[in-house]
């Protein structure tokens, strides 16, 4: 009866297409088969929800697998097991491969126009605890957390408001969640699918025992002091660490759990017997029993991935690690595979439109000395001598993969040619020359540019170097100085900074349902417009009103954007935010479409040779679903 | 004796106080705080930073509060024996440098005594054979070591050694044995790692303990009770270990002081490349990411060892020499 | 002294004719007396040439401070110029014989070719074409401190060839040239912060070692106290207070500074008790009998006393200096590029793919080593030359 009822749930909630003819028979997985003889653990067909989602493998070429093993990653930091809720990537509704919305965790959901959205839940569905997830989880978080003056004293996150104002939310029935804005809200589906997400529902049942509104205050708050902790509101915040996953004894909903108390050198994530997908064969996911998180320090982890000691790594790799591990792949039973990285640049130039003295800021605010510093930079050599010519030139823009991109966007301004960078300068009016031959300012300064570094890439100064010639040729000097990470954005936003090296805008692969508020003033971190982009994240309380006229269209059309209705509106306006900074050159990008490399064990099965390594959208592994990866038994096998 | 213990032991008490002034201006010194490094170190990665949960973190943290609040907690803590908290770990300071110390202490006293065993013999032949082609070539090889960096000598023996022998890569044992409970295998899997950083690390120190000794040595060798044992036909040997080397290895019982904060911190460099689960990277860490109590309250254990280990070494040589305690104070 | 006088047989009252010496008696053989009239300095250095490695050790040293007034001149090539050519370009090997000819030194041309499976660049020579190396001649234009250009360099390479006697680094950087302009920094920095902390040493270490009491007890537990922390993280913590609108020059004589101001102690130390012991020597007592002045004392009795010993043992924490400016580097602090010195160069070598690959781009570790080695020999031999009297 149960596995029927599974059958029809799955089919109407049409979040699987599911095989005609065939049910599931559900499948004990070795491992836990003791556990559920013993009666620690109900059988399989108990801990699966009754709506379980089913993986349709073989639409993404990937095959039916078999449960067992343990996956070797390693990672640098303690805080880095948060690397287990990205790749995990279980979330109410995720991205797939295609990068539509789908639900995942949730059996289903309901938008109406961009302000009303219900959420339904799985029956049936349970923590990693064994306890049922239901809408109680849900109402946890609103009522006491999100709105609890204690705990979130600084309001809401900023994800949940729209015009500054939170949303109604209503419970509906023990699977039904409703949140309700006044104006629409396209960014809400997006940040739940976020690697690190708008998080919506707690373990009520394991949090309770921290909250005040639950217990004795007092006693929570002599518990706390004695950890440390100013008060309850720390210690429940210390308890309920979803994103770093390092307490063993928090529930969850991802497909691993942590079973290792923290500081550990070594962290072990042991598979959730109650996790909510099965495969066709009637296999619950995941695959693998294990996850081992190895940790160590992180300019020994290339050395550590040639020796063999990883199974799936990426993280702390970089490009120019790919000779040595490709030497490495003869000794070892593994390969080492290229993927894309999804900047929209992977190092650019950000020109302070904002900075202090005025003479540069005047200048940097005039589009043709932008466009003359990006056409002086050679991106060509930049991309064979750093990216062996595998890189694309270009600005920092959206890569081909995006359904936005189109030619112009990349190629606008970055030809190399010093003749017409020339004549563009002299037409700002930088006309003079020093005996040296560098250009004057307007008040008799050489024209000297110091780009600060955020100190910590050699990749970056490289890039420097290469790009201080092309510039010296026309007369202008490029000094470059490392900061320190702790001080970089601070003199940047102060206006200390005139111009600032880092990496271009970090969703490169966009669709017009994203929000191209990375492309206007949105934050006060970005780098080229620091004080702007804080006028329009504080709503005009700080930071400085843009007087430019094209930055000021950009931000307009931020809110167009979110009040767009039709996928066809939002792709209109995302064009014009790109056409804009394509002529305008906002940020010098230099090249983007580098490559990531990723070791993958010979053994492990389901992940794909070629991928986009980007951490949103793509949550870096976790947009290929991990759950679905297993181990083979038989030896090599990949070519 | 007990008046010369009594004062000395309240001369602690001030340098105490300054050493903790001190250690808290080294942690507020350097410019930002650990909160600006970890939105950096987000932003490095993508992930889009709430500046309501930053802003929550700096009061949850106290940085809200003024310094001087801060350091009257962190020292009237410390009295008490709490060390503060880390923020990088979420975790009491006790128990992250806890953890650690076991191997920590391993490591060093090993390479400790790898150090003695190869700079005695060699300070002893130094200094009887000065200036032969023997004494150069010895402290030639001593000086190597200490001439190499050490943290470059120590990636390139890791890559060769997981080459030549299959040891893996970093760390005092092979990753399965993390966090299990001692046995046979994971002791013999431990020393399979542990020459590695005995090396390194004590190749370094020997240039200079074979220096002192052969100096010291010289200078015992030059004294009159040298000859007159000689004349009354003591073997050498025996004459050698027997008189000028006892009173040369003095400087042994001085370096205590010295010896103990090393043993606890280990090197931190080769600790850093070779990912040693030692103390020594988890301060190098915290020095970095501003995890300030965590580095601040080590620092201060340190610094404190160290003033102990003086006061030792000087009670030490005070029972010895009766010049010193007579003397009252003018030691070492 | 003889009485035989000639044949004269009768035994008479003999005076000698000669004016009495009465000091002939003590003459000694010139040898001795060269000896014994030498001022101390002379002495010093009598015993310091015995000590054979101290005295190579001393001209390499000197050999090596010399070669930094004239880096631009001895490297091939200039700190910045780039080979897109030749990146992770191995070392090429110099010929003289080219099939059984003479042809005097020449390198053979060399074939790139980047594999596009690994990544990785290969070269291999081509026997075919060779490029001789001239000296004295025209290359890399540069400003040679300030007094104007030149482009005279001490060998390179025939026109179209390249000369990369120690391999290139990831932009195609001629290594050797490199090392010879990071000298400039390195050397420097031990140098210029040995002296300030010499002069720190000496001064704090004099007063306390001379007045003694409240003061000597106080320098005494600031000692202490720095002497207490482990020395890498006070580095840290100092170096990260530089402010970081310094410019590199200036970051540079911060790095040194702070490199100075934690090694004082020693010497301090050794000032002070060389200090408290000397003071109880006889000869200082005598001089105090014969009322000089303390500043006389000081001066004149107790400076060449301990001075020496100073000298010595700040050659000695010269290595301690150069080493600790390569672990600033390593940890990311101090120095940064694009400023060159050994100790970035080092770090940039920290990496397994150099291990693994690239090995020539550890070489830098040689002057390193070769350089603390001259240093730890010269001290050595200062040191057994110290005391002259022994």
């Amino acid at each position: 009866m149960r596995r029927s009822a599974l059958f029809l749930a799955a089919a109407l909630a049409g979040t699987a297409a599911f095989p005609a003819g065939g049910q599931p028979v559900l499948v004990e997985t070795p491992l836990l088969e003791a556990a559920v003889k013993a009666g620690t653990l109900p059988p399989v067909a108990a801990r699966v929800p009754a709506q379980a989602n089913i993986a349709v493998l073989e639409k993404h070429g990937k095959s039916l697998g078999r449960h067992g093993g343990k996956l070797n990653l390693l990672m640098g930091k303690q805080k880095d097991t948060k690397i287990m809720m990205v790749y995990g990537y279980a979330r109410l509704i995720s991205y797939d491969e295609n990068l539509n919305f789908v639900s995942d965790l949730l059996a289903d959901f309901d938008v109406q126009d961009q302000r009303i959205f219900t959420f339904r839940l799985r029956k049936g569905h349970k923590w990693s605890d064994g306890h049922p997830f239901t809408t109680e989880d849900f109402r946890y978080y609103w009522e006491d957390i999100a709105t609890n003056t204690d705990i979130s004293s600084k309001g809401l996150p900023q994800a949940l408001l729209v015009q500054g104002k939170g949303p109604t939310f209503e419970v509906l029935d023990e699977t039904t969640v409703r949140y309700t804005w006044s104006a629409p809200n396209p960014n809400f589906v997006p940040w739940i699918a976020r690697p690190r997400p708008l998080l919506l529902y707690r373990p009520a049942h394991y949090l309770k025992q921290f909250h005040a509104k639950y217990g004795d205050e007092a006693k929570l708050n002599a518990a706390a002091r004695k950890e440390n902790k100013r008060n309850w509101a720390n210690l429940h915040a210390d308890r309920d660490r979803w994103y770093r996953m390092d307490n063993p004894a928090r529930p969850t909903l991802q497909p691993w759990h942590n079973s290792t108390k923290p500081p550990s050198e070594r962290f072990i994530f042991k598979r959730n017997p109650f996790y909510h997908r099965v495969d066709k064969n009637g296999r619950q996911l995941p695959y693998i029993d294990n996850v081992v998180l190895n940790h160590g320090a992180t300019n020994m982890v290339p050395a550590r991935t040639g020796s063999g000691e990883a199974d799936l790594q990426a993280r702390y790799l970089r490009f120019d690690h790919f000779t040595f591990l490709k030497e490495s792949e003869k000794r070892y039973d593994f390969s080492v595979r290229l993927w894309k990285k999804a900047r929209g640049s992977q190092i650019a130039l950000f020109p302070n439109l904002n900075a202090r003295d005025e003479v540069w800021r005047d200048l940097f605010q005039d589009v043709r000395f932008r466009r003359a510093l990006s056409i002086a930079i050679h991106r060509a050599e930049i991309n064979q001598v750093i990216y062996y010519g595998l890189a694309q030139e270009s600005q920092d823009t959206v890569l081909r993969k995006s359904p936005l991109y189109k030619d112009a966007y990349r190629t606008a301004w970055t030809a190399f040619d010093l003749s017409q960078a020339n004549k563009l300068l002299d037409e700002v009016g930088l006309t003079e020359r020093d005996e040296d031959g560098l250009r004057l300012l307007p008040d008799g300064r050489p024209a000297v540019i110091t780009v600060e570094t955020a100190g910590e890439s050699t990749e970056q100064t490289d890039v420097l170097e290469l790009v201080r010639d092309g510039w010296r040729q026309v007369g202008i000097k490029l000094l470059s100085k490392p900061s320190q990470r702790e001080v970089f954005r601070q003199r940047i936003y102060s206006g200390d900074t005139i111009m600032s090296i880092w990496s271009g805008v970090s969703n490169g692969i966009p669709t017009a349902l994203m929000s191209p508020s990375e492309f206007s003033p949105s934050n006060r971190l970005q780098l080229q417009w620091p004080r702007w982009g804080h006028y329009v994240q504080s709503g005009g309380k700080s930071g400085e009103m843009p007087e430019l006229k094209p930055a000021k269209r950009l931000i307009r059309l931020n809110e167009e954007w979110t009040n767009a209705t039709s996928a066809s509106e939002k792709s209109k306006i995302w064009h014009e935010v790109l056409q804009i900074h394509a002529d305008n050159v906002f940020v010098i990008g230099l090249v983007n479409g580098t490559m990531q490399p990723v070791v993958i064990s010979n053994k492990l099965r389901n992940i794909p040779a070629e991928g986009v390594y980007n951490w949103h959208p793509g949550a870096y592994f976790g947009i290929y679903k991990p759950a679905t990866f297993w181990l083979t038994e038989e030896k090599g096998g990949r070519s | 004796m007990l008046g010369y213990l009594v004062r000395r032991f309240f001369i602690m008490i001030p340098t105490l106080l300054a050493i903790s002034l001190i250690v808290f201006l080294i942690i507020e010194l350097p410019p930002g705080d650990y909160l600006e490094s970890y939105v950096s170190e987000l932003q490095a990665q993508g992930e889009t930073v709430d500046q309501k949960h930053i802003e929550f973190l700096r009061e949850q943290y106290g940085f809200d509060k003024p310094v001087l609040t801060r350091y009257w907690e962190w020292v009237t803590g410390m009295v008490v024996g709490d060390f503060g908290f880390s923020f990088e770990y979420r975790l009491p300071v006790s128990d992250v440098v806890g953890d650690r110390l076991f191997l920590t202490i391993l490591v060093s006293t090993v390479t400790i005594i790898f150090t003695w065993i190869i700079a005695f013999p060699i300070g002893l032949y130094s200094a009887t054979h000065q200036y032969s082609w023997g004494d150069y070539g010895l402290t030639f090889i001593g000086l190597l070591g200490l001439a190499t960096p050490n943290f470059l000598l120590a990636l390139i023996m890791l890559y060769f050694a997981n080459v030549i022998f299959g040891t893996s890569i970093g760390g005092l044992m092979d990753p399965d044995y993390i966090d299990q409970p001692w046995s046979w295998d994971k002791a013999m899997s431990v020393l399979e790692h542990l020459w590695i950083p005995v090396v390194v690390i004590g190749t370094s120190g020997t240039a200079g303990m074979i220096r002192r000794l052969r100096a010291n040595m010289l200078d015992e060798l030059q004294k009159q009770y040298v000859t007159t044992a000689r004349a009354k036909g003591l073997p050498p040997l025996r004459m050698l270990l027997k008189y000028p080397l006892r009173n040369a290895i003095n400087f042994f019982i001085a370096d205590i002081g010295s010896l103990l904060p090393n043993i606890i911190s280990g090197a931190e460099l080769v600790a850093v490349v070779l990912s040693l689960p030692t103390t020594g990277p988890v301060l190098i860490a915290a020095l970095q990411s501003q995890d300030m109590y965590l580095a601040g309250s080590f620092l201060m254990f340190l610094a404190s060892l160290t003033v102990v280990g003086v006061l030792l070494s000087d009670i030490l040589l005070a029972w010895l020499d009766p010049r010193i305690r007579l003397a009252g104070g003018v030691a070492k | 002294m003889s009485i035989e006088t000639g044949n004269d047989r009768q035994l008479d009252h003999y005076v000698s004719k000669a004016p009495f010496d009465p000091r002939s008696i003590e003459a000694l053989p010139p040898e001795q007396e060269r000896y014994y009239l030498a001022s101390q300095w002379q002495l010093m250095w009598w015993k310091f040439i015995r000590h054979r490695l101290a005295l190579i050790s001393g001209g390499f040293l000197l050999l090596m401070y010399g070669s930094i007034l004239i880096s631009e001149f001895l490297a091939p090539y200039n700190l910045h110029s780039r080979n897109i050519n030749a990146i992770y370009s191995p070392p090429q090997s110099v010929h003289i014989f080219h099939e059984g000819a003479f042809i005097g030194p020449f390198v053979y041309g060399t074939h790139y070719k980047l594999n596009l499976r690994n990544l990785r660049r290969e070269y291999t020579e081509d026997t075919s074409k060779i490029y001789r190396v001239n000296f004295f001649c025209r290359g890399d234009e540069y400003d040679f401190w300030g007094l104007g250009t030149g482009d005279l360099h001490f060998f390179c390479i025939e026109e179209g060839g390249t000369l990369f006697l120690l391999g290139t680094d990831r932009l195609g950087r001629d290594i050797l040239s490199r090392i010879l302009y990071g000298a400039r920094i390195s050397l420097t920095i031990g140098l210029i912060g040995i002296m300030m902390s010499f002069v720190l040493g000496m001064v704090i270490g004099g007063i306390a070692g001379y007045y003694g009491g409240v003061i000597d007890l106080v320098v005494q537990r600031i000692i202490e106290i720095l002497q207490s922390f482990p020395q890498i993280p006070l580095w840290m913590a100092l170096s990260a207070v530089l402010p970081v609108t310094w410019s590199p020059l200036l970051i540079y004589f911060g790095i040194t500074v702070i490199l100075a101001m934690l090694d004082w102690t020693g010497l301090a130390r050794a000032v002070r008790s060389k200090l408290l012991a000397l003071r109880e020597e006889d000869y200082c007592l005598a001089a105090q009998l014969m009322g000089a002045k303390p500043k006389r004392i000081i001066g004149r009795h107790l400076m060449p006393g301990f001075m020496s010993h100073l000298i010595a043992s700040a050659t000695l924490s010269i290595p301690t200096m150069i080493l600790g400016e390569t672990a600033l580097s390593f940890l990311g602090l101090g120095l940064r590029p694009p400023i060159t010195s050994w100790g970035i160069l080092l770090n940039e070598a920290q990496n397994i793919s150099v291990v693994a690959l690239y090995p020539w781009l550890i070489l830098p570790v040689a002057p390193v080593i070769l350089v603390i080695l001259a240093f730890s020999f010269l001290g050595d031999g200062l040191r057994d030359a110290a005391d002259p009297y022994k």
